[in-house]
């Protein structure tokens, strides 16, 4: 707009007729440039904010529903002390100190709904999970690695000798991870089976599996934790904690 | 674009201003609430478990 008033003024009225058609094809064409302009902007300030939106939004919610969900049983388990499993809003707390996140709640199924909820879920599907106080199996679980309350997002700090306590109402099960795949094809199955395929285990036993997306902030990939029951500990009144989740 | 919606805004300046800020955050509420909510499982960054192709995870 200024640019062309000052041409005007400066070429007088006579020339004005003349002057005036390239002028305003000129203005169009810097209005259309202006335009897409804005639009790329736009496009920035839309794409940063769903940045915003995966890696922090999401985790609010998240979070804000699982604590929720977590206070919930936990008030349930505390009215009626250390009892009977309850497996209807979800069966226990995964607790992993290398992983930083606190205590994890394990609700059943991998689906987008239920992880997207801020919680590990244990498998369905392709294999059904074994459960913790099964006499033998494989016990499987996945999170979100970012966003969603990204409860798996420290797993690379989970190295082997790490202990996994995984708590229900009336036990505690105190795993140690005996190994880990950084990096495998999302149809790596196999990782999932009783006898996991990559651990470099040949026989039946209880183990526990920790699968999630790698690398961070992608999911090209999934990362594989694997831990196997070194003992139980039955809750006592005070729900005291194994000793691997009392330092730090 | 931003520039025609500031000079079809009614009132002074700071009418304006109060109005677009209002606009502003009316945009980003539907972008948080309806439109990354869609797009974020149609996009390849949040699937985490391993399956055999047949979209368990979605």
């Amino acid at each position: 707009m200024a640019a062309t008033t000052d041409h005007d003024e400066s070429t007088g009225a006579p020339a004005q007729p003349v002057r005036r058609r390239p002028s305003r094809r000129r203005g169009r064409i810097a209005a259309t440039v202006g335009f897409i302009g804005e639009l790329l902007i736009t496009m920035g300030l839309v794409l940063g904010l769903f940045v915003a939106y995966s890696l922090w939004w999401t985790n609010v919610l998240a979070d804000r529903d699982a604590s929720r969900r977590g206070d919930s049983i936990r008030n349930a388990w505390a009215d009626e002390g250390p009892g009977e499993l309850d497996t209807g809003k979800g069966i226990g707390f995964l607790h992993v100190p290398a992983m930083d996140e606190g205590e994890v709640l394990v609700t059943k199924g991998t689906g987008t709904k239920n992880l997207n909820a801020g919680v590990a879920g244990y498998y369905t599907k392709p294999f059904k999970s074994a459960m913790p106080w099964d006499a033998k199996g494989n016990f499987t679980l996945a999170a979100h690695r970012d966003g969603h309350g990204a409860k798996f997002h420290n797993i690379h700090q989970v190295h082997p000798g790490d202990a996994v306590v995984f708590e229900t109402r009336d036990t505690w099960y105190v795993y140690k991870v005996f190994a880990e795949l950084p990096q495998t094809s999302k149809f790596d199955v196999g990782v999932l089976k009783d006898v996991p395929e990559g651990s470099g285990r040949k026989k039946r036993g209880r183990y526990l599996t920790l699968t999630t997306c790698t690398p961070v902030y992608t999911s090209d990939y999934r990362y594989i934790v694997w831990a196997e029951l070194e003992r139980t500990e039955k809750v006592d009144a005070d729900r005291t904690p194994p000793k691997e989740l009392r330092h730090g | 674009m931003y520039g025609w919606i500031w000079r079809h805004l009614p009132g002074n300046v700071w009418v304006r201003a109060a109005i677009s800020v209002v606009l502003v955050l009316a945009v980003v509420l539907v972008l948080f609430q309806y439109v990354f909510p869609w797009a974020e499982p149609l996009l390849p960054f949040g699937d985490v478990t391993v399956d055999n192709g047949a979209g368990a995870a979605r």
